[in-house]
């Protein structure tokens, strides 16, 4: 047998956008690993997902009913081994999530096939599956493979890969384990929203911070709006906290927060000290801009713009109306 | 005879009662004075014997001169020197009629008290008496009307409102002594005034003030008989006043006339450049006031609350709750109080010194500078700090400077490879002083070796000293911070570990003096490194401007003729005495200096010091520095100069956030001086000197001949490895394996699970399980540092480039563990890492911070093994321990599986979760786990206990394993596992190949502002997935 098998990861009655994801990144390596692409629900109420998960080329929608639609790895592991053992696909895919990290290595070590987490990039190269991921913060990238492996449970970055648009009619099966005999570990008792109003600069994932070259408190409200508009997170560097022109945890760099999460990181009027740098030049995409050419923070940003910042501030508001 | 009847009219019973009642004032003083003395005596023993006779010679001086007291406050100082020595002549005078009265007539039949003697005698005390009014009328008046800042016990800096009721007690003490003092002068006046005008001696002018009211008497007219009742009167009013103060002197403020002489006779002039070393008898710190020396109880009692210290804090200055004074006055209260109530001895930190105070001291000295009475304000702060951190009860952001010193041996975390970097704009190579001897070894210091603006100083300083043909050279990466600030924070382990660490790098080192850029590494390597160790001379780079200057080495080709004012760096000028080298240079080059109103030893700290730099200074409040440019803004200047890589950090920030920028500019001293020499015309790259060429040649020739041998015995040692040298990097399977490879086409044959297995651990020597047991596995992980080379294999990352630590989310798992424990009776945490020797710090530190036994696995066959492998051997592990409960972090800061821990729960067949931040757990079957989910979202739930969590970074605050900590854990267990029957294969994962991501210097977005809108928020679009 062959084929992938990729399980859905849902949460408030929603599929997760990660699923979708993982699905686009399985239909592109369908035709190279051969063989069906099955996608698997597990819920108490499985139905309700397949809808949104009727992709144009997913062969089947697996629908596992257990006990309680919250997660539960203990569940998620035994299903998805029970699954792997019936259909016996080549690649097992997930999210490279908290519900991923809580199930997915365990899986693995049932299957005692190969594993990779946090794959940014998948391939078949001289046939062999290749995985491309990332190793010490970033600095460097590593191919892996999987040889002699019959199975191999690969989890994928999230944001990465893109989900599928095309919809079709996909045909639905229950799964033909037994799942009576299958209990869960945890009693799931609450879930606790993050505060609204705070904001957590180690968490966010989208940040905009202003530096020095607002150069007055008067203008910290204009671009905490536009930030606003914009999506992002208001960070800001050390001179702009200390002067209490914003609270303390919106400061980034090394005596304030580090933006562990951030994937896109706007710098306006940053000149790039050390301090600063500690808190975001690990973070995958940076757009600075700066009247300085020469600021250090050129050197560590993905993309640099030259220009006034309330002159580009002016035409951010334009393009984020 | 000239002289004067001393029991004038009295009859043998009064002269009886007033012996007695001399008697008992003595006995009482004596008796204060007992009570003092014992109460240093609880204080700890000096481990320092001070120099009596030095400290003897200095208080003579002081006093006589009365230079501590005029300093800063003349007129208070000649009010006090008019009390002082008013009240010496009296006591010396006083002491001189008992001897003639009570000793050498009653023995020897011995008389002197009359004549010319008697005269003088007379005048001398006369005038005493003249000066101590004075004094007292000054003081009263400067009390009463001035309203000086210095003397308002209202502690305003910290919000306080109203006066403290001992805030109060203070003010009417105050008052009470100098009305006190003022009774026995005009008593003594008086009496002198009815004598001279009832008796009518010839010799009355020599009393002249006794005289002068005399003759007031007299033209009042007063009858001799209402005189000579005065007399009697008040001969006993001063008689008693007189006695009464001398009894009085122990028990309140007078009690500074013998505990301040005594704090002089003591004090350290160096107590603060050279801070104490740990106390002999393995309490580290101060907890509890009794800890304090008796040198430094003797300290508090010597405070006589002028307010000096009050006036210069910087911290006071910006409203920190801290005043010098006001420390000083807490712990005296609160050591007066624990003698009578040793039942009130607690901790400092514990309603008597708030924390926030001991964190806000910038070790700057202006305190100590200027207390007149020798007080050592910072020994006092530091000891504090010392306990706290040993207790780990510091900001967390100490804390984590702290780690990260200890991790990488600078403050900003850079890799040691990079600390030399700064050179590489140079024209000229700077000597590898470790490879090439040279006069002069330059410590350049963190600040100056990774700041970028320090840096440039650096380079400039670097090409001054090679245009001025110095032969000096660098440590480079065995360069570690000197550890000053760490001293002042109170690290005392981890500074003695750097001491360590630099004393050996300098040891095998050929060179005559060392020079520094930060006067802080100047400061401790001058005067705390010889405590450990023998070192060279030291000298700050300002001096070695100047001589270089003043020789002619560098030659001045442009005087700048610029305004310019000088910052006195506190390590520098207050801590070492060295305000003139700075200003000679800047004359030297032409500078004319304008000076602040506060300069040299009363320099205003720019708030950097005592390991403030690392600290945020309360957001919306002027900071020291934004003060002191300030001040600077007023003068007309062009430059504000500095030489503390520190400094310029602060300054150039000030002139900005405080609006200067228009003003003037901050620079430092060597830049000044290479304008001034034209260093840029100077030719600096030009060819190596002989010496250099030579020893370059022979190194050439050595490194030829050795080259082949290196290489035969590298591939001999490399035919004896496996191959496995790189992380996942396996060789091909060697072992037999029931599936078969993926074939080309993508269909795999023979599709099975095979479930893995622990990994057998032999067993080993451990104690009986307590009750609960917690098994943690941490990790020793790589960071790279910014440059690094792929191997030349293209699988791995050289080791060479990482600097190795514990990994953060490990160090959470730790902390939970370490928290679960201390809620349930006798648990104990068991730490297991799978590494190499060089992982044994890491275990170590873990094992300080609370783990109660460590366990390392390895062997070579474990290099580059994957999260399963791992997770196997850890399975292993579990196996002995049979721990209740396994905890690990989400993932490694290296390699970033974020698999390990649920591996080996799946290994182990136990319940597990991912992402944990939070556990409620009572040691019984159950326990409430909340993990975190994306976006900030968290779950919380209930499962069974035992089971394996991994643990997200965040979910708590780490504590803190100070160096002395990591000491002490070296006498906790830590088992060494070798024997472990590691598979040579696995199939999780094979390394193709690791390659560096393409970086590149940003890509500039052009175009009008609109165009550059519209592209970023295309990539935001693209970014977010819409």
């Amino acid at each position: 047998m062959s084929g992938i098998l990729v399980v859905t990861e849902h949460r408030h009655g929603e599929v997760s956008a990660i699923t979708n994801e993982v699905i686009g990144a399985g239909l592109s390596m369908k035709k190279k690993v051969g063989g069906p692409l099955m996608v698997l629900v597990i819920s108490d109420c499985p139905n309700t997902y397949a809808n949104s998960l009727s992709y144009e080329g997913v062969d089947e929608i697996i629908l596992a009913r257990v006990g309680s639609d919250y997660f539960d790895s203990k569940i998620y592991g035994e299903v998805v081994l029970g699954e792997a053992q019936a259909h016996q696909p080549e690649l097992i895919l997930l999210g490279h999530t908290v519900n991923g990290m809580a199930f997915g290595p365990a899986l693995a070590t049932q299957l005692g096939g190969g594993f990779a987490s946090d794959v940014f990039e998948i391939d078949c190269l001289e046939g062999e599956i290749v995985a491309t991921r990332a190793i010490y913060e970033g600095k460097a990238f590593v191919e892996v493979s999987f040889p002699g492996a019959c199975v191999t449970v690969m989890m994928l970055r999230a944001a990465t890969f893109p989900a599928p648009e095309e919809m079709a009619q996909v045909s639905l099966s229950q799964s033909s384990l037994d799942l009576s005999e299958i209990s869960a570990d945890t009693n799931h008792i609450k879930y606790i929203e993050p505060p609204s109003a705070g904001i957590d600069i180690a968490k966010s994932e989208f940040i905009m911070s202003i530096g020095r070259g607002i150069q007055d408190e008067e203008h910290v409200s204009r671009f905490a709006v536009l930030a606003d508009r914009m999506g992002a997170t208001l960070g800001c560097s050390r001179p702009i906290a200390d002067a209490a022109w914003l609270p303390k945890a919106h400061q980034v760099g090394l005596t304030g927060k580090v933006a562990a999460s951030c994937n896109l990181y706007i710098a306006l009027g940053i000149s790039g000290a050390v301090q600063h740098l500690h808190g975001m030049k690990h973070v995958d995409t940076i757009i600075a801009v700066n009247t300085d050419a020469n600021a250090p923070i050129f050197n560590v940003a993905t993309y640099g713009v030259n220009m006034d910042i309330f002159e580009l501030a002016e035409a951010l508001e334009r393009q984020f109306n | 005879m000239i002289t004067r009847e001393l029991f004038w009219n009295l009859n043998a019973s009064a002269i009886t009662l007033f012996y007695v009642i001399g008697i008992s004032a003595i006995l009482v003083f004596v008796a204060g004075c007992l009570r003092h003395i014992s109460k240093y005596r609880r204080g700890r023993p000096l481990l320092d014997k001070p120099d009596y006779w030095q400290g003897l010679r200095n208080l003579v001086k002081d006093l006589a001169t009365h230079r501590t007291l005029r300093r800063r406050d003349r007129w208070a100082g000649i009010a006090h020197g008019g009390i002082f020595f008013g009240f010496l002549g009296g006591a010396i005078g006083t002491a001189i009629i008992t001897l003639e009265y009570d000793i050498l007539y009653p023995a020897f039949g011995l008389r002197f008290w009359n004549g010319d003697f008697y005269l003088i005698f007379s005048l001398i005390l006369d005038l005493g008496g003249a000066a101590i009014l004075f004094g007292v009328l000054f003081m009263m008046w400067r009390r009463a009307a001035l309203k000086l800042m210095k003397l308002d016990y209202l502690r305003s800096y910290c919000g306080e409102l109203d006066l403290r009721p001992s805030a109060k007690a203070w003010k009417r003490e105050d008052w009470f002594f100098m009305i006190f003092l003022l009774a026995v002068v005009v008593s003594g006046f008086t009496e002198e005034a009815v004598r001279l005008y009832v008796d009518q001696p010839e010799w009355a002018h020599w009393s002249p003030v006794g005289w002068l009211l005399a003759q007031i008497l007299d033209s009042m007219e007063l009858s001799v008989e209402t005189a000579t009742s005065i007399r009697s009167v008040n001969w006993w009013l001063h008689g008693v006043a007189g006695l009464g103060f001398t009894a009085a002197i122990p028990w309140y403020k007078a009690k500074h006339i013998i505990s301040s002489t005594g704090s002089l006779l003591v004090r350290d002039s160096r107590a603060l450049s050279r801070l104490p070393m740990e106390e002999g008898d393995g309490q580290l710190g101060v907890n509890s006031i009794d800890q304090f020396n008796w040198k430094e109880l003797l300290h508090l009692d010597a405070c006589t609350k002028c307010g000096r210290c009050h006036e210069v804090c910087p911290a006071r200055t910006i409203g920190s709750p801290l005043s010098p004074r006001d420390l000083i006055l807490d712990l005296r209260e609160h050591n007066d109080a624990c003698q009578t109530r040793p039942d009130r001895l607690v901790s400092l930190t514990q309603g008597v010194i708030n924390p926030e105070t001991i964190w806000a001291c910038r070790t700057c000295g202006a305190c100590k500078e200027i207390c007149p009475v020798g007080i050592e304000h910072p020994t006092l702060i530091v000891k504090m700090r010392r306990h706290l951190v040993e207790q780990g009860e510091t900001d967390p952001m100490i804390q984590s400077v702290l780690e990260t010193i200890s991790n990488t041996g600078n403050s900003f975390g850079e890799s040691a490879r990079k600390r030399g970097h700064w050179t590489r704009e140079l024209e000229f190579p700077i000597k590898d002083i470790r490879k090439q001897a040279a006069d002069v070894l330059w410590f350049v210091g963190d600040y100056a070796s990774y700041d970028p603006r320090n840096q440039k100083v650096s380079q400039t300083v670097a090409r001054l000293l090679r245009a001025a043909k110095m032969d000096f050279g660098l440590l480079y990466e065995d360069e570690k911070t000197a550890g000053n600030d760490v001293r002042r924070i109170g690290e005392e382990g981890l500074f003695e570990s750097l001491v360590e660490h630099n004393s050996d790098a300098m040891s095998g080192v050929k060179f005559s003096s060392i020079l520094t850029t930060d006067p802080h590494s100047f400061n401790t390597l001058k005067n705390e490194y010889p405590q450990f160790q023998e070192t060279a001379p030291v000298e700050h780079y300002s001096a070695v401007l100047r001589d270089l200057l003043a020789s002619g080495r560098l030659k001045v080709v442009k005087r700048l003729g610029r305004k310019v004012t000088f910052h006195d760096p506190c390590h520098l000028g207050r801590l070492n005495g060295e305000y003139d080298a700075p200003r000679a240079v800047l004359r030297a080059i032409g500078c004319e200096i304008i000076e602040m109103p506060r300069n040299r030893d009363n320099s205003f700290c720019c708030g950097a010091g005592g390991g403030r730099i690392w600290l945020p200074d309360t957001p919306g409040k002027e900071k020291p520095s934004e003060n002191r440019i300030n001040e600077a803004a007023t003068l007309d200047i062009d430059v504000f100069v500095t030489c503390c890589p520190k400094d310029l950090t602060m300054f150039e920030d000030a002139r900005k956030t405080a609006g200067h920028e228009d003003h003037f500019e901050v620079a430092d001293l060597a830049e000044l001086v290479a304008e001034a020499v034209a260093l840029d015309s100077l030719d600096l790259g030009a060819v190596p000197e002989v010496i250099e060429r030579l020893t370059d040649a022979i190194a050439t020739k050595v490194a030829d001949a050795l080259v082949d041998k290196i290489a035969e015995s590298i591939s001999a040692r490399l035919e004896g490895m496996e191959l496995a040298t790189s992380p996942q990097a396996l060789p091909p399977s060697e072992e037999k394996n029931p599936r078969q490879s993926v074939k080309a086409d993508g269909v795999s044959v023979a599709w099975q699970a095979v479930p893995l297995q622990a990994l057998k651990i032999p067993d080993y020597e451990r104690p009986e399980k307590p009750g609960v047991r917690i098994l943690v596995a941490i990790k020793h992980v790589g960071k790279l540092g910014e440059e690094f080379e792929i191997s030349p294999d293209n699988l791995s990352v050289p080791d060479e480039y990482k600097d190795f630590l514990l990994n953060e989310f490990d160090d959470n798992a730790l902390e939970q563990a370490l928290l679960m424990a201390e809620a349930i009776d006798g648990a104990e945490v068991v730490a297991v890492t799978i590494g190499p020797e060089e992982a044994e710090v890491t275990l170590r530190k873990v094992m300080a911070k609370g783990a109660d036994r460590g366990i390392r696995i390895w062997n070579e066959n474990l290099e580059g093994a994957d999260s399963m492998t791992l997770a196997r051997i850890l399975a292993g592990v579990s196996e002995q321990e049979n721990p209740d409960l396994i905890l690990t972090g989400v993932q490694s800061g290296d390699i970033a599986n974020s698999a390990t821990g649920t591996a080996l729960a799946g290994i182990l067949g136990l319940p597990h979760s991912a992402v944990i931040v939070g556990t409620e757990w009572d040691g019984s079957d159950r326990m409430t786990v909340t993990r975190e989910l994306e976006g900030g979202l968290q779950e919380v739930f209930e499962m069974s206990a035992k089971s394996v969590l991994t643990v997200q970074v965040g979910a708590n605050t780490p504590r803190f394993a100070s160096m002395r900590m990591i000491k002490q854990a070296k006498k906790k267990p830590l088992i060494v596992i070798e024997e472990v029957e590691v598979p040579k294969t696995s199939t999780g994962m094979q390394v193709r190949r690791v390659y560096v991501p393409p970086q590149t210097r940003a890509q500039m977005i052009e175009g009008s502002a609109d165009e550059v809108a519209t592209k970023i928020g295309q990539i935001i679009r693209a970014n977010s997935g819409a």
